[in-house]
Protein backbone atom coordinates (compact mmCIF):
# COMPACT_ATOMS: atom_id res chain seq x y z
CA UNK A 1 0.00 0.00 0.00
CA UNK A 2 1.29 3.50 -0.81
CA UNK A 3 -0.80 6.34 0.77
CA UNK A 4 1.16 8.64 -0.81
CA UNK A 5 -0.50 8.21 -4.47
CA UNK A 6 -3.98 7.67 -3.07
CA UNK A 7 -5.41 11.62 -3.30
CA UNK A 8 -8.26 10.93 -1.44
CA UNK A 9 -6.75 9.59 1.99
CA UNK A 10 -3.57 12.47 1.87
CA UNK A 11 -6.08 15.23 1.20
CA UNK A 12 -8.09 14.35 4.11
CA UNK A 13 -5.23 13.16 6.42
CA UNK A 14 -3.61 16.54 5.46
CA UNK A 15 -7.40 18.52 6.14
CA UNK A 16 -6.79 16.94 9.79
CA UNK A 17 -3.22 17.28 10.45
CA UNK A 18 -3.73 21.10 9.22
CA UNK A 19 -6.99 21.27 12.22
CA UNK A 20 -4.80 19.49 14.52
CA UNK A 21 -1.94 21.99 14.30
CA UNK A 22 -3.88 25.03 14.73
CA UNK A 23 -5.56 23.20 17.73
CA UNK A 24 -2.72 22.37 19.55
CA UNK A 25 -0.83 25.42 18.77
CA UNK A 26 -3.70 27.54 20.03
CA UNK A 27 -4.89 25.25 22.56
CA UNK A 28 -4.73 27.41 26.00
CA UNK A 29 -5.55 30.93 24.04
CA UNK A 30 -8.97 29.20 23.04
CA UNK A 31 -9.93 28.98 26.81
CA UNK A 32 -12.45 32.46 28.12
CA UNK A 33 -9.87 34.92 28.80
CA UNK A 34 -11.68 34.96 32.48
CA UNK A 35 -10.08 30.88 33.31
CA UNK A 36 -6.79 32.12 35.04
CA UNK A 37 -3.86 29.54 35.18
CA UNK A 38 -1.92 28.61 38.27
CA UNK A 39 0.80 31.07 38.43
CA UNK A 40 3.05 28.14 39.74
CA UNK A 41 2.02 26.36 35.93
CA UNK A 42 3.11 29.46 34.37
CA UNK A 43 6.32 29.04 35.91
CA UNK A 44 6.58 25.41 35.12
CA UNK A 45 5.81 25.68 31.89
CA UNK A 46 8.49 28.65 30.77
CA UNK A 47 11.23 25.83 30.97
CA UNK A 48 8.78 23.99 28.18
CA UNK A 49 10.91 25.23 25.33
CA UNK A 50 13.83 24.24 26.37
CA UNK A 51 13.54 20.83 27.06
CA UNK A 52 11.58 20.48 23.78
CA UNK A 53 14.34 21.70 22.03
CA UNK A 54 16.65 19.78 23.98
CA UNK A 55 14.42 16.50 23.30
CA UNK A 56 14.71 17.35 19.49
CA UNK A 57 18.29 17.69 19.12
CA UNK A 58 19.92 15.10 21.38
CA UNK A 59 18.17 12.28 19.81
CA UNK A 60 19.70 13.66 15.88
CA UNK A 61 22.86 13.37 17.45
CA UNK A 62 22.87 10.34 19.62
CA UNK A 63 20.67 7.92 18.08
CA UNK A 64 20.84 6.13 14.85
CA UNK A 65 18.49 3.53 13.43
CA UNK A 66 16.22 4.46 16.81
CA UNK A 67 19.21 3.10 18.78
CA UNK A 68 21.26 5.01 21.27
CA UNK A 69 24.58 5.41 19.59
CA UNK A 70 27.55 6.72 21.73
CA UNK A 71 30.58 5.43 20.09
CA UNK A 72 33.99 6.76 18.93
CA UNK A 73 32.83 6.94 15.33
CA UNK A 74 29.52 8.74 15.97
CA UNK A 75 31.08 11.82 14.05
CA UNK A 76 28.58 14.14 14.89
CA UNK A 77 29.06 13.81 18.55
CA UNK A 78 32.46 14.54 18.37
CA UNK A 79 31.58 17.91 16.17
CA UNK A 80 28.84 18.70 19.06
CA UNK A 81 31.65 18.06 21.72
CA UNK A 82 34.25 20.71 19.72
CA UNK A 83 31.56 23.22 18.92
CA UNK A 84 29.66 24.10 21.78
CA UNK A 85 32.52 25.12 23.86
CA UNK A 86 33.69 27.18 21.23
CA UNK A 87 30.36 28.78 21.18
CA UNK A 88 29.88 29.08 24.54
CA UNK A 89 33.46 31.21 24.19
CA UNK A 90 32.45 33.13 20.88
CA UNK A 91 28.74 33.21 21.01
CA UNK A 92 28.66 33.02 17.37
CA UNK A 93 25.50 31.00 15.82
CA UNK A 94 28.31 31.19 12.43
CA UNK A 95 30.81 30.08 14.17
CA UNK A 96 29.17 27.12 16.36
CA UNK A 97 28.04 25.70 12.67
CA UNK A 98 30.88 26.52 11.02
CA UNK A 99 33.39 24.17 13.58
CA UNK A 100 30.96 21.64 13.90
CA UNK A 101 30.63 21.05 10.43
CA UNK A 102 34.75 21.29 9.93
CA UNK A 103 34.95 18.62 12.81
CA UNK A 104 32.36 16.28 11.13
CA UNK A 105 33.28 16.83 7.55
CA UNK A 106 37.14 16.10 8.72
CA UNK A 107 36.15 12.76 10.75
CA UNK A 108 34.29 11.79 7.47
CA UNK A 109 36.84 11.82 5.02
CA UNK A 110 39.81 11.05 7.40
CA UNK B 1 -5.93 47.18 13.14
CA UNK B 2 -6.46 44.73 11.05
CA UNK B 3 -8.59 41.30 11.68
CA UNK B 4 -5.52 38.98 11.89
CA UNK B 5 -3.48 40.64 13.77
CA UNK B 6 -3.17 42.79 16.94
CA UNK B 7 -1.97 46.51 17.13
CA UNK B 8 1.85 46.28 16.72
CA UNK B 9 4.79 48.31 17.49
CA UNK B 10 7.02 48.87 14.52
CA UNK B 11 9.97 49.42 16.11
CA UNK B 12 9.77 46.25 18.29
CA UNK B 13 8.72 44.22 15.10
CA UNK B 14 12.23 45.39 13.66
CA UNK B 15 13.47 44.55 16.78
CA UNK B 16 11.99 40.94 16.18
CA UNK B 17 13.13 40.66 12.87
CA UNK B 18 16.83 41.43 13.58
CA UNK B 19 16.74 39.01 16.58
CA UNK B 20 15.90 35.92 14.71
CA UNK B 21 19.30 37.08 11.93
CA UNK B 22 21.41 34.37 13.06
CA UNK B 23 19.12 31.89 13.71
CA UNK B 24 17.08 32.20 10.28
CA UNK B 25 20.13 29.87 9.60
CA UNK B 26 19.25 27.01 11.97
CA UNK B 27 15.23 27.55 10.93
CA UNK B 28 16.70 27.23 7.06
CA UNK B 29 18.83 24.06 7.39
CA UNK B 30 16.10 22.07 9.22
CA UNK B 31 13.58 23.40 6.91
CA UNK B 32 15.58 22.17 4.00
CA UNK B 33 16.09 18.96 5.85
CA UNK B 34 12.54 18.72 6.18
CA UNK B 35 11.98 18.99 3.00
CA UNK B 36 14.20 16.81 1.46
CA UNK B 37 13.00 13.93 3.97
CA UNK B 38 9.78 14.42 2.77
CA UNK B 39 10.56 13.81 -1.16
CA UNK B 40 12.94 11.28 -0.19
CA UNK B 41 10.34 9.82 1.65
CA UNK B 42 8.46 9.33 -1.92
CA UNK B 43 5.52 11.89 -1.33
CA UNK B 44 4.81 13.37 -4.77
CA UNK B 45 6.31 16.99 -5.21
CA UNK B 46 2.78 18.90 -5.44
CA UNK B 47 1.41 16.99 -2.40
CA UNK B 48 4.97 17.86 -0.33
CA UNK B 49 4.26 21.45 -0.60
CA UNK B 50 0.87 21.16 0.27
CA UNK B 51 1.99 19.18 3.06
CA UNK B 52 4.18 21.71 4.34
CA UNK B 53 2.24 24.49 3.70
CA UNK B 54 -0.74 23.31 5.75
CA UNK B 55 0.60 21.49 8.40
CA UNK B 56 3.69 23.46 9.72
CA UNK B 57 5.43 21.35 11.74
CA UNK B 58 8.62 20.22 10.97
CA UNK B 59 8.61 17.46 13.53
CA UNK B 60 5.09 16.31 13.32
CA UNK B 61 5.57 16.10 9.27
CA UNK B 62 8.29 13.83 9.94
CA UNK B 63 7.32 11.51 12.84
CA UNK B 64 3.61 11.09 10.41
CA UNK B 65 5.88 10.91 6.79
CA UNK B 66 6.33 6.72 7.51
CA UNK B 67 2.68 6.45 8.48
CA UNK B 68 1.05 8.02 5.51
CA UNK B 69 3.82 6.14 3.30
CA UNK B 70 2.03 3.16 3.97
CA UNK B 71 -1.39 4.64 4.27
CA UNK B 72 -1.81 3.86 8.31
CA UNK B 73 -5.44 4.64 9.92
CA UNK B 74 -5.95 8.42 9.66
CA UNK B 75 -7.23 8.39 13.51
CA UNK B 76 -3.17 6.94 13.73
CA UNK B 77 -1.80 9.29 11.98
CA UNK B 78 -3.66 11.93 13.57
CA UNK B 79 -3.18 11.31 17.58
CA UNK B 80 0.93 10.86 16.20
CA UNK B 81 0.73 14.50 15.15
CA UNK B 82 -0.84 15.46 18.43
CA UNK B 83 1.28 13.83 20.57
CA UNK B 84 4.78 15.55 18.73
CA UNK B 85 2.52 18.35 18.89
CA UNK B 86 2.11 18.56 22.61
CA UNK B 87 5.11 20.88 23.52
CA UNK B 88 3.00 23.47 22.21
CA UNK B 89 0.29 23.04 24.04
CA UNK B 90 2.79 23.72 26.82
CA UNK B 91 3.76 26.93 24.91
CA UNK B 92 0.38 28.18 24.54
CA UNK B 93 -0.18 27.76 28.36
CA UNK B 94 2.94 30.44 29.08
CA UNK B 95 2.09 32.42 26.21
CA UNK B 96 -1.65 32.99 27.29
CA UNK B 97 -1.20 35.96 29.20
CA UNK B 98 -0.42 37.61 26.32
CA UNK B 99 -2.71 36.62 23.98
CA UNK B 100 -6.14 35.33 25.76
CA UNK B 101 -8.43 38.73 25.24
CA UNK B 102 -7.65 38.91 21.72
CA UNK B 103 -10.37 38.05 19.02
CA UNK B 104 -10.52 34.64 18.13
CA UNK B 105 -9.36 35.53 14.94
CA UNK B 106 -6.16 37.11 16.23
CA UNK B 107 -5.47 34.27 18.85
CA UNK B 108 -5.41 31.54 16.37
CA UNK B 109 -3.10 33.22 13.94
CA UNK B 110 -1.12 33.94 16.97
CA UNK B 111 -1.19 30.38 18.17
CA UNK B 112 -0.46 28.78 14.80
CA UNK B 113 2.76 31.19 14.00
CA UNK B 114 4.01 30.30 17.45
CA UNK B 115 6.91 27.78 17.08
CA UNK B 116 10.28 26.12 18.67
CA UNK B 117 12.91 28.89 17.81
CA UNK B 118 10.78 32.06 18.06
CA UNK B 119 8.92 31.20 21.06
CA UNK B 120 11.97 30.56 23.06
CA UNK B 121 13.19 33.55 21.90
CA UNK B 122 10.41 35.62 22.50
CA UNK B 123 10.31 34.60 26.93
CA UNK B 124 13.73 35.09 26.89
CA UNK B 125 13.10 38.99 26.19
CA UNK B 126 9.47 39.65 27.63
CA UNK B 127 9.45 36.54 30.09
CA UNK B 128 9.42 38.42 32.72
CA UNK B 129 6.60 41.56 31.92
CA UNK B 130 4.95 43.02 34.59
CA UNK B 131 1.88 44.10 31.81
CA UNK B 132 1.23 41.38 29.35
CA UNK B 133 -0.48 41.85 25.53
CA UNK B 134 1.40 45.52 24.81
CA UNK B 135 1.99 46.73 21.17
CA UNK B 136 5.69 45.99 21.91
CA UNK B 137 5.48 42.73 22.72
CA UNK B 138 3.49 42.00 19.76
CA UNK B 139 5.56 43.60 17.73
CA UNK B 140 8.40 41.77 19.05
CA UNK B 141 6.16 38.17 18.47
CA UNK B 142 5.45 39.37 15.39
CA UNK B 143 8.58 40.30 13.96
CA UNK B 144 10.09 36.98 15.30
CA UNK B 145 7.35 34.35 14.46
CA UNK B 146 7.20 35.81 10.71
CA UNK B 147 10.61 35.82 9.95
CA UNK B 148 9.94 31.55 11.48
CA UNK B 149 7.18 31.25 9.18
CA UNK B 150 9.15 32.69 5.89
CA UNK B 151 12.18 31.47 6.23
CA UNK B 152 10.91 27.67 7.04
CA UNK B 153 8.78 27.80 3.74
CA UNK B 154 11.20 28.73 1.62
CA UNK B 155 13.48 26.41 3.09
CA UNK B 156 10.99 23.48 2.77
CA UNK B 157 10.29 24.37 -0.82
CA UNK B 158 14.02 24.56 -1.36
CA UNK B 159 14.31 20.81 -0.13
CA UNK B 160 11.34 20.26 -1.66
CA UNK B 161 12.51 20.96 -4.84
CA UNK B 162 16.28 19.82 -4.16
CA UNK B 163 15.09 16.98 -3.19
CA UNK B 164 17.98 13.79 -3.06
CA UNK B 165 20.48 16.79 -4.59
CA UNK B 166 22.35 16.96 -1.09
CA UNK B 167 23.98 13.82 -0.25
CA UNK B 168 22.78 12.32 3.48
CA UNK B 169 26.63 12.03 4.00
CA UNK B 170 27.41 15.74 3.98
CA UNK B 171 25.43 16.02 7.53
CA UNK B 172 22.62 18.49 6.64
CA UNK B 173 21.35 17.42 9.78
CA UNK B 174 23.88 17.87 11.89
CA UNK B 175 23.80 21.62 10.84
CA UNK B 176 20.50 21.83 11.83
CA UNK B 177 21.27 20.21 14.86
CA UNK B 178 23.83 22.87 16.07
CA UNK B 179 21.73 25.73 14.79
CA UNK B 180 19.01 24.53 17.30
CA UNK B 181 21.74 23.94 19.92
CA UNK B 182 22.85 27.89 19.34
CA UNK B 183 19.87 28.63 21.14
CA UNK B 184 19.35 25.77 23.66
CA UNK B 185 22.88 26.06 24.94
CA UNK B 186 22.16 30.27 26.27
CA UNK B 187 19.04 29.02 27.71
CA UNK B 188 20.75 26.10 29.87
CA UNK B 189 23.58 28.34 31.63
CA UNK B 190 21.49 28.46 34.72
CA UNK B 191 21.43 25.50 37.01
CA UNK B 192 17.15 24.74 36.92
CA UNK B 193 16.68 24.55 33.08
CA UNK B 194 20.19 23.19 33.07
CA UNK B 195 18.63 20.33 34.45
CA UNK B 196 15.79 20.18 33.16
CA UNK B 197 17.94 20.38 29.85
CA UNK B 198 19.85 17.17 30.80
CA UNK B 199 16.93 15.02 31.65
CA UNK B 200 15.21 16.01 28.70
CA UNK B 201 18.04 14.98 26.41
CA UNK B 202 19.23 11.93 27.91
CA UNK B 203 15.14 10.35 28.24
CA UNK B 204 14.63 11.25 24.46
CA UNK B 205 17.61 9.05 23.59
CA UNK B 206 16.60 6.49 25.51
CA UNK B 207 13.08 6.31 24.55
CA UNK B 208 13.68 6.71 21.03
CA UNK B 209 12.25 3.79 19.77
CA UNK B 210 8.56 4.12 21.74
CA UNK B 211 5.69 4.62 19.25
CA UNK B 212 4.29 7.74 18.26
CA UNK B 213 7.39 9.46 19.29
CA UNK B 214 5.67 9.41 22.93
CA UNK B 215 9.71 9.33 23.82
CA UNK B 216 9.67 12.89 23.23
CA UNK B 217 6.93 14.03 25.22
CA UNK B 218 7.96 12.40 28.32
CA UNK B 219 11.30 13.71 27.72
CA UNK B 220 9.94 17.11 28.02
CA UNK B 221 7.19 16.62 31.14
CA UNK B 222 9.89 14.82 32.75
CA UNK B 223 12.79 17.75 31.90
CA UNK B 224 10.27 20.33 32.98
CA UNK B 225 9.51 18.48 36.09
CA UNK B 226 13.45 18.37 37.53
CA UNK B 227 13.99 22.14 36.42
CA UNK B 228 11.16 23.29 38.30
CA UNK B 229 12.47 20.86 41.25
CA UNK B 230 16.08 22.31 41.12
CA UNK B 231 14.61 25.79 40.94
CA UNK B 232 12.83 25.58 44.01
CA UNK B 233 15.53 23.63 45.36
CA UNK B 234 17.90 26.96 44.46
CA UNK B 235 15.31 29.26 45.86
CA UNK B 236 15.05 27.87 49.22
CA UNK B 237 18.96 27.30 49.24
CA UNK B 238 18.85 31.58 48.05
CA UNK B 239 16.28 32.06 51.15
CA UNK B 240 17.91 30.23 53.75
CA UNK B 241 21.50 31.99 52.52
CA UNK B 242 19.77 34.68 52.94
CA UNK B 243 18.54 34.33 56.80
CA UNK B 244 21.82 32.90 57.96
Amino acid sequence: VNGFTDWTYMAIAIGGLTVITFLTRSAFFLLPSKVQLPPAWDRALRHAPACALAAIVAPSVLTRDHQPFIAWDNHQLWAVLVAVPVFVRWRSMTVLIGVGMAVFTLLRLI
Amino acid sequence: MSLLFPTVDRASLRAGVRAMGPITVAIGVWGIVTGVAIVNAGMPEVTALVFSFTVFAGAAQLATLPLLAVGAPLPVVWVTAMLVNTRFVFFSATARRYFAHLPVAQRLVAGYLNGDLPFAMFLRHHGDDEAHGTPQQYGYFFGLTGVNWAVWHVASVVGILLGGLAPAQWGLDLAASLALLGVLVPMAERLPPLAGVVVAAVLSVLLVDVPMRLGLLVAIVAGVAVAVVAEVGSSRRAVAGGAS
